[in-house]
């Protein structure tokens, strides 16, 4: 029964992890830059969402809110620094100016929130349902909930509205897109905003699970991301996701058979296996690139 | 997309590049002065506290080196540079308090161990590049990190090892700062008389031809796995042998000092330098430690700037402080100053 709780964690911590990994593969799909700051983005949202709590009080869809918009506006603040004047130079110059703007952030945060770990406000103490011996309690549900909306609303998102198929559109081809009067920057910067919103949501999530948020979370949150999203070869939601989920239940699985403190490794691991056997990802051996 | 005039250097010479041109073309007497002031500099500066910092900037300035022999010449994309450091210094530092074995015997061997962790490393990292290659190492360095950690039969995990024993030679002891800076200085001196003749042999201009363009080096006949590969080693060891000495003059050491920031640190010393030069690296080690003892008053502004600084470089001047007109950041950046994206995309 152990072993199907430590799953049903994974799956919940997995749900957070999979969140990340679409914002990543969003962002990265539009801008075709890989962004090095994408964990202190989801750190920002987090603390956006603890500023809401401080002030507001514990109100968890308002909090959300915070996370959404404050993750946002870091997102459009570092698509202005990082990505805007980079699009057509090697890329290696806008990655080491997000590695700049990682440890900017990371050092702003530190500066302004304090360099102590802070406690998130429980939510929903105690509670939970009782199943045979498994025991879920509701925050997981709570998380798992966000989450699948999330990815709904996301889905509907892309593929229903006007500016989804915009998305899309720029995501397949720039120059094609902009031929037929579309303003491709505005675009990209909607979906960078949208894509770091969405680490923002997740960034809330990560500190409410943990009960604690620090101004250092985001690097390993970063790296987690992005190693899921490598399942999908950085372009592929769906299988992104699924690299999430699949951090998650690994890494809580991992704790019954290895030591606690190799735990964060198991991301890396886990990256350089999926590097290795599929070094472009699931998605893209399939030729397939619907984003 | 706006551009300003840094940025675009086609046109004309701008006044760093007359400055460049002046010190090549008078190079070996700019040497002879560098080396002789690095010399006489610990002479002339007597305050232990000024000796510790120059020995400090001289550590720096073989990491930033031996990073910039794999970011700068073979255009991988190493980003955990720290990882190979804290082998080196772990190397040392667990032999020599266990077993005594003299330092100058220990630094080949700190070195060659980082060379071992750098060839494992560079085996899947061979296909990769850019993003995917960053990561890995990035990924490897804290590895190697949570491994300091968590073994600590070994490594007494997060107190770290302490009271590693000085560098002595036919049973003296070399354990005074001057005795120090002049082992540092000579190993860098070592460190980049060597790569100047391997960045002038066959070796460099492969690694050069990888960082251009692999593909057509490929059909040139270059064993691009193979290089790849030792260019990985060979930053790897001199990054071994900085962790050995480092292990040998903090005479402590703990997993701490080797986390991802210090990897931050050596690569914004790289970027601000400038890629793909020998003295790149070392200017940019000199300005970072400056700013370092500048900005002491706070730990969190001194990480700031240097994240502003890395960020304006790449806005105005990608290819670093001394980057060469021809490198690879630079020369692209002229090509395509006057097209859009749009534009590119056409052409391409």
């Amino acid at each position: 029964m152990y072993i199907v709780e430590q799953l049903i964690n994974g799956l919940c911590q997995g749900g957070i992890y999979a969140l990340i990994a679409i914002g990543f593969t969003l962002v990265f799909g539009i801008t075709g830059l890989v962004t090095f700051c994408y964990g202190e983005i989801v750190m920002m949202g987090a603390y956006g969402s603890y500023f809401v709590f401080q002030w507001v009080g514990l109100n968890v869809p308002l909090a959300m809110l915070g996370a959404f918009l404050f993750s946002a506006f870091i997102g459009f603040f570092v698509y202005k620094i990082c990505y805007e004047r980079f699009l057509a130079v090697p890329h290696q110059i806008s990655l080491l100016c997000t590695i700049g703007m990682s440890t900017l952030l990371t050092n702003l945060a530190q500066l302004v929130f304090g360099l102590e770990t802070k406690s998130m406000p429980m939510l929903m103490a105690g509670m939970n349902i009782q199943i045979g011996e498994i025991r879920i309690t509701y925050l997981q549900i709570l998380i798992i909930g966000v989450v699948v909306l999330l990815c709904l609303f996301l889905s509907w998102f892309l593929n229903k509205t006007r500016i989804g198929a915009a998305l899309r559109s720029v995501k397949q081809d720039r120059v094609a897109t902009e031929l037929l009067g579309i303003d491709s920057s505005r675009v990209m910067m909607i979906g960078n905003c949208i894509g770091s919103a969405l680490g923002g949501i997740a960034g809330i999530l990560y500190c409410i699970s943990y009960m604690s948020i620090s101004p250092t979370l985001g690097t390993s949150v970063g790296r987690i991301g992005f190693s899921a999203a490598v399942l999908g070869g950085l372009v592929n939601i769906p299988w992104a996701a699924a690299g999430g989920v699949i951090i998650g239940i690994l890494e809580n699985l991992s704790i019954i058979w290895i030591p606690a403190s190799f735990r964060s490794g198991i991301a890396y691991v886990f990256l350089i296996i999926v590097l290795i056997f599929l070094p472009q990802g699931i998605a893209s051996r399939k030729k397939r690139t619907k984003l | 997309m706006k551009k300003t005039k840094e940025a675009t250097l086609a046109n004309g010479q701008s006044r760093t590049d007359k400055i460049i041109g002046f010190i090549t073309a008078h190079k070996i007497w700019f040497i002879i002065l560098a080396i002789a002031a690095a010399i006489l500099l610990p002479v002339i500066v007597t305050s232990s506290y000024y000796r510790a910092i120059f020995i400090k900037t001289l550590i720096y300035a073989l990491l930033a080196s031996s990073l910039n022999a794999i970011n700068g010449y073979s255009g991988q994309f190493n980003i955990g540079h720290a990882g190979f450091y804290c082998i080196g210094a772990y190397t040392y530092a667990i032999i020599a308090t266990r077993w005594g074995v003299n330092f100058f015997v220990m630094l080949p061997v700190a070195g060659i161990a980082a060379g071992l962790a750098g060839y494992i490393i560079s085996l899947p990292t061979l296909r990769l590049k850019g993003m995917y290659l960053a990561m890995v190492t990035m990924g490897a360095g804290e590895v190697i990190r949570l491994i300091a950690i968590s073994w600590r039969s070994v490594t007494k995990g997060n107190n770290g090892i302490s009271a590693i024993p000085a560098p002595s030679i036919f049973g003296y002891k070399l354990s005074s700062l001057l005795n120090y800076y002049y082992i540092i200085l000579v190993l860098l001196i070592i460190m980049l008389f060597l790569t100047y003749r391997v960045i002038n042999s066959r070796i460099g201009r492969a690694w050069m031809s990888i960082r251009e363009d692999q593909n057509a080096s490929a059909f040139l006949g270059v064993e691009i796995k193979r290089y790849k590969s030792n260019n990985f080693v060979y930053g790897a060891f001199w990054a071994g042998i900085a962790g050995c000495f480092a292990a040998a003059f903090f005479q402590y050491i703990q997993p701490e000092l080797f986390n991802f920031t210090r990897s931050t640190e050596i690569l914004s010393m790289v970027i601000l330098g400038g890629q793909g030069t020998l003295v790149g690296p070392l200017l940019g080690a000199f300005t970072v430690s400056f700013l370092t003892e500048v900005l002491r008053f706070s730990d969190q502004f001194r990480l700031i700037i240097y994240a502003i600084l890395i960020i304006l470089m790449m806005w105005f001047r990608p290819q670093g402080l001394v980057g060469a007109k021809h490198s690879v950041l630079a020369k692209r950046l002229e090509i395509k100053k006057h097209k859009t994206p749009a534009e590119k995309k056409v052409t391409r």
